[in-house]
């Protein structure tokens, strides 16, 4: 082929319905549109199965068939020439493509129609450019040079509570993003975890989404990158409104009410998913294929600084620190619920699950010996926390807990103390009450 | 004797509608165009659909050896679509009007994708991709008519010969 396939992943995108040429059996050609042609691979696209229609029974008689694509900004069209080759149900390209579905099929009114049946994937083995006079859409934003960009502004990071911070704004001065999140993978509780967010009234740090569902959740299922380029009401793809437990005590996520465009993509360690950037804009299309090979790149390297700085070995003794206030005032009352590991404090919600676990601990050694110097060897090691065998879970979940203290109960603070090393401070003093 | 078209179809026919010619070539292969303006007769029995012979070659080159022809003709604002087939078509002089006819409809086209929210210029921009400096006309009287708007339904007949 002359025409490389990648070039043409902007007419790829959902932006213009593709048309789709086939005959029947005896010779009788049918002609129809596919809300989506999407980008496999350099040899392969696959269309959308919405419906059993005549393109369907056509291409499972006689698997050849003529695509016609347009390039958005130029209106240049393309044929592709192509072979029928299988139906997928189920898997990563279908996920991808029913998440894209939702936004093409909310911005062309046809939310209540489309609904995908299966991604035909099909051999493409001619292109032809029918408007050669034509020159090209003008290039999109060089996505490598944002990425370049993002790296600058990442710099060094030897703390990860920095580095998850410095991984989102980082993020706003290489892609203009605005709104973006770092959800880490419990590797128990098949949910994640907010971690850090960018751009949001209230950080939402701890509020957590289930594996598979949302967009963020069929990402890490998935371990897959998904983009929906468009605002979609299939509240299948609405991030704000899956979380782990329904009846638990929640946090709310951060995410717009109803953006415009919308990625996530795996935060990666060789096969191992640690959890997922998400980001998401109010203007559509916001994000282009290049960006998302970028920012699959980019989270790739986030997971593998995440997994460097967790094997980091933790400091032999705390750093010298000034002696805290003794604690004062009236008591703090500190309830924790063993079935969820969830901690309240003055009846306000604090966190659950393995961060409620640790802080438990925490607090009631403190009370029984007075120790405030901790640090995470002891902690991995302890039979009370059922912890993971993975050393980035323990410091995330840690982080996650310093954060939501210092939003909801200042008056508990856990301060580092060097790398792997933390001490409690209570401006107040506690009660503690297990249920 | 082919199918009588309704004045409701007729006048979604000439009204601003997305188009696409198809066709088989001879090595069994189907090949596909974008029509750019469409007149339907005074009888309502046929129509003449306008396309380009350079962008159109394959399609023009397939009903010159005998390929059957289908018309997909789509409104973008609200995805209603017909299909109509004919066995053959057959090529005829491009007149003046056809030309109106094909100015007319592209920039029609145009302004409703504009209205759409696509890109704002569309218009222009269509008029260069689709020039009436080569048209070429095809008159089919269509055998059957398929409702084709997206959905369950997409596919019924809505008329046979």
């Amino acid at each position: 082929m002359n025409i490389s396939l990648e070039s043409l992943r902007p007419c790829l995108d959902g932006a213009v319905p593709a048309v789709v040429a086939t005959a029947s059996p005896d010779g009788t050609p049918n002609v129809a549109y596919a809300s989506q042609a999407h980008y496999v691979d350099s040899e392969h696209v696959a269309l959308s199965f919405q419906f059993f229609s005549k393109t369907r029974e056509n291409v499972l008689a006689h698997p050849y068939a003529q695509v016609q694509v347009i390039e958005p900004k130029s209106f240049r069209h393309f044929r592709l020439k192509v072979h029928y080759l299988r139906t997928e149900t189920s898997g990563p390209l279908f996920e991808y493509m029913k998440a894209q579905l939702a936004g093409i099929a909310e911005r062309t009114g046809m939310a209540k129609v489309f609904a995908l049946r299966g991604a035909d994937i099909y051999r493409v083995l001619d292109i032809e450019n029918v408007d050669p006079r034509l020159l090209p859409a003008p290039a999109p934003p060089d996505a490598l040079l944002k990425l370049r960009r993002t790296f600058v502004h990442l710099g060094a990071c030897d703390d990860l509570a920095r580095l998850a911070d410095r991984a989102l704004t980082a993020l706003a001065h290489g892609f203009g993003i605005r709104h973006a999140l770092l959800a880490m993978l419990d590797e128990v509780g098949g949910t994640l975890y907010t971690l850090a967010s960018l751009g949001y009234s209230a950080s939402g740090v701890g509020a957590e989404v289930a594996l598979g569902e949302g967009l963020i959740g069929v990402a890490a299922r998935e371990n897959i990158p998904v983009r929906i380029n468009y605002h979609t009401g299939d509240y299948t793809y609405h991030a704000a409104l899956y979380v782990a437990d329904p009846a638990s005590p929640r946090i709310p996520l951060p995410v717009l009410a109803n953006p415009h465009s919308q990625i996530a993509v795996p935060l990666a360690h060789g096969e191992r998913l640690v959890g997922v950037l998400y980001a998401e804009s109010e203007q559509n299309a916001f994000f282009s294929h290049a960006d998302e090979d970028a920012l699959v790149v980019y989270g790739r390297h986030l997971g593998a600084l995440i997994a460097q700085l967790a094997a980091l070995p933790d400091d032999a003794e705390p750093a010298r620190a000034a002696p805290s206030p003794k604690p004062s005032g009236a008591p703090l009352a500190v309830r924790y619920f063993t079935h969820d590991h969830s901690v309240f404090i003055d009846n306000d919600y604090l966190i659950k699950g393995v961060a409620g676990s640790i802080l438990w601990t925490l607090l009631n050694e403190h009370a029984a010996s007075g120790r405030r110097d901790f640090c995470n060897r002891e902690l991995r090691r302890d039979p009370r926390l059922s912890l993971p065998d993975f050393g980035d879970n323990l410091e995330t979940r840690l982080i996650l807990l310093q954060r939501r203290l210092a939003e909801r109960c200042p008056q508990i603070a856990l301060a580092k103390t060097g790398r792997g090393r933390f001490r409690l401070e209570l401006a107040r003093p506690l009660l503690l009450n297990a249920a | 004797m082919s199918v009588l078209l309704t004045p409701d179809q007729t006048a979604f026919l000439q009204g601003t509608l997305s188009m696409n010619v198809g066709a088989v070539g001879r090595d069994g292969w189907p090949c596909v165009c974008r029509a750019q303006g469409l007149v339907v007769a005074r009888d309502r029995r046929s129509l003449t659909v306008l396309l380009s012979a350079s962008r159109g070659r394959a399609v023009l080159e397939a009903l010159d050896v005998g390929s059957a022809i289908t018309l997909v003709a789509s409104r973008p604002a609200t995805h209603a679509t017909l299909q109509l087939k004919a066995a053959s078509a057959a090529r005829v002089g491009v007149s003046a009007a056809h030309r109106v006819a094909s100015a007319r409809c592209v920039a029609a086209f145009g302004a409703e994708l504009e209205r759409l929210g696509y890109a704002a210029g569309l218009s222009a921009t269509l008029a260069g991709v689709l020039p009436t400096d080569d048209l070429v006309a095809l008159r089919f009287a269509p055998d059957i008519v398929f409702d084709q708007t997206p959905g369950p339904d997409a596919g019924r007949v809505l008329a046979r010969a």
